[in-house]
């Protein structure tokens, strides 16, 4: 009985606290519109005329890109520090941050994204090894 | 190396294509292309980086797209499970949580957990609490906008009643009979908003008789080219095309005559044959200059043998000035000189004669000189050419 009123209770907190979160949706204005989000959902066959939903699901899609962008970010620092470390010389390297492709694969591949360019295109299984060991 | 470029660029621009074609980046799609974009990058601007390369900010707003679009299918797939046509709350989160499960949220291997509890929204709430409110650069409209279809009325709106009664009337109403009637007067070139089919075929066809008809006239007068025989139109402008154009001419019967020539005998066979040539050019317009030569190959060959029978000289010229397509070309060198000359309608009777009358030694004489001209141009052509 008290184990049914518990978890009864902490059901309600449940639904209290995210009805609280949605409410709290409606101040917070994410960075992605949400007519774009709408334009996208309705696309997919979402239907809500709820705007809260719309605004969650913004919010999520900013939480993801804000997460690999941050990864990116950790990918170029780490080897801007790695190219410090070789040259002391120039203490002041280069503090220009810029998104490239190059981290930004890196870091869609933890998210179960496959973005990476080939270094070069082969037209021959063979090409690179070792002459010794191609097959003639 | 410039072929290397060129493939590159080819493929530069079949990836081009591809991409572009692909769901989210079509042509249709540029406004939302752009307005993710800037998204995007407020977003990456607001975590630290001050600048981006191109494919790297297209490739992240394309992936943010299906992303988007990832979540809209799963929570719709959940909603039509449950027996609902809109989307829950419920379905949402659940869909978040599909999503998220790769890299996993806390309490996803609890099996008892209650969606609302779930990490994925805690994470999010966590996330909102702490970072700052990022407003959008742009004011975006609502798209994509919505064209107002004024479709046709039914029979009920337009308040017709429908002809028969397997038509209900909450159909379209027929269009108006104005506007599919095909034969009204030939001036009636208005045509209101419907045009049937046939309508415009009639007007098509109407409008190529008439060039047809045209041009024929046009034909008949000049006479140069070999007139198009053509069915046009009425029986009048038929016979009027077969009084100039000889192809359409009825069949003579034997011992018929197709020019009416005064049966006087001039005195000198030349002007005989001038004024034959004269009414031939006539009634012959249409004929190629082949045929005319053949007309008047056999009056070359008469003057040169000499007959004095002017009667049978008529007859055969007149027999042979029909219009017959012989195809023959290349008689001799000398009417192949005076080719060009006979397409003329006009010509002067003296300058006929001329070309018949001396034909002995000045005609050689001057053939000979024309010779000598066209091969000393062709040298110079080649000259040049050289």
């Amino acid at each position: 009985m008290n184990h049914n009123q518990q978890s009864g209770d902490a059901k309600n907190d449940d639904d209290s606290a995210l009805s609280d979160f949605l409410a709290s949706l409606m101040d917070y204005t994410p960075a992605i519109p949400d007519e774009l989000v709408e334009h996208y959902l309705a696309k997919s066959g979402f239907q809500c005329p709820d705007v809260r939903l719309i605004r969650l699901v913004a919010v999520a899609t900013q939480k993801f890109v804000a997460e690999v962008a941050s990864d990116a970010l950790q990918h170029c620092k780490a080897r801007q520090a790695a190219v410090i470390k070789d040259k002391r010389e120039k203490q002041q390297k280069d503090k220009h941050l810029i998104l490239t492709m190059d981290d930004l694969s890196k870091s869609l591949l933890e998210y179960g994204v496959n973005v990476q360019h080939q270094d070069y295109f082969a037209d021959d299984p063979s090409t690179g090894r070792d002459p010794a060991s191609r097959e003639e | 190396m410039n072929d290397g470029s060129l493939e590159n660029r080819k493929e530069h621009e079949k990836s081009q294509k591809q991409s572009k074609s692909s769901k989210f980046r079509r042509k249709s799609d540029d406004f939302a292309l752009a307005i993710r974009k800037v998204a995007v990058a407020q977003v990456c601007e607001s975590v630290g980086f001050q600048s981006f390369q191109h494919s790297a900010l297209e490739t992240l707003s394309d992936i943010i797209v299906r992303y988007i679009y990832s979540i809209g299918k799963t929570a719709s797939l959940n909603a039509n499970l449950a027996g609902r046509a809109e989307a829950n709350v419920f379905d949402v989160i659940q869909g978040l949580e599909e999503l998220g499960s790769g890299l996993g949220f806390a309490g996803s291997s609890d099996v008892d957990r209650c969606v609302a509890n779930s990490g994925i929204v805690r994470d999010i709430v966590h996330y909102v609490g702490h970072v700052d409110d990022i407003p959008f650069a742009y004011d975006v409209p609502r798209f994509p906008v919505v064209k107002e279809w004024k479709g046709m009325g039914s029979f009920w709106e337009k308040g017709e009643e429908p002809l028969g009664e397997h038509i209900p009337s909450w159909l379209p109403a027929f269009p108006d009979p104005e506007t599919y009637a095909t034969r009204s007067s030939a001036g009636n070139e208005m045509m209101s908003v419907s045009n049937g089919e046939k309508t415009e075929l009639a007007r098509v066809e109407r409008k190529v008789e008439q060039s047809l008809l045209n041009l024929q006239q046009r034909f008949a007068h000049n006479g140069n080219e070999g007139g198009s025989s053509r069915d046009g139109g009425d029986n009048g402008r038929a016979r009027k095309a077969s009084l100039s154009n000889p192809y359409l001419a009825a069949p003579l019967l034997f011992g018929e005559k197709e020019v009416e020539v005064s049966p006087v005998l001039l005195p000198a066979k030349l002007l005989n044959e001038v004024a034959l040539r004269n009414h031939v050019p006539e009634n012959c317009v249409v004929g190629n200059h082949v045929s005319l030569l053949e007309t008047f190959a056999p009056a070359i060959e008469a003057i040169k043998s000499g007959l004095c029978n002017s009667d049978n000289e008529q007859k055969k010229v007149l027999y042979n000035q029909r219009p017959l397509v012989h195809f023959k070309i290349g008689i001799g060198k000398k009417s192949l000189g005076m080719a060009p000359d006979f397409n003329s309608s006009k010509k002067d009777p003296g300058k006929i004669a001329s070309w018949f009358g001396n034909d002995n030694e000045k005609d050689d004489q001057k053939r000979r000189a024309e010779k000598i001209l066209k091969e000393s141009r062709e040298s110079s052509q080649e000259r040049a050419q050289l």
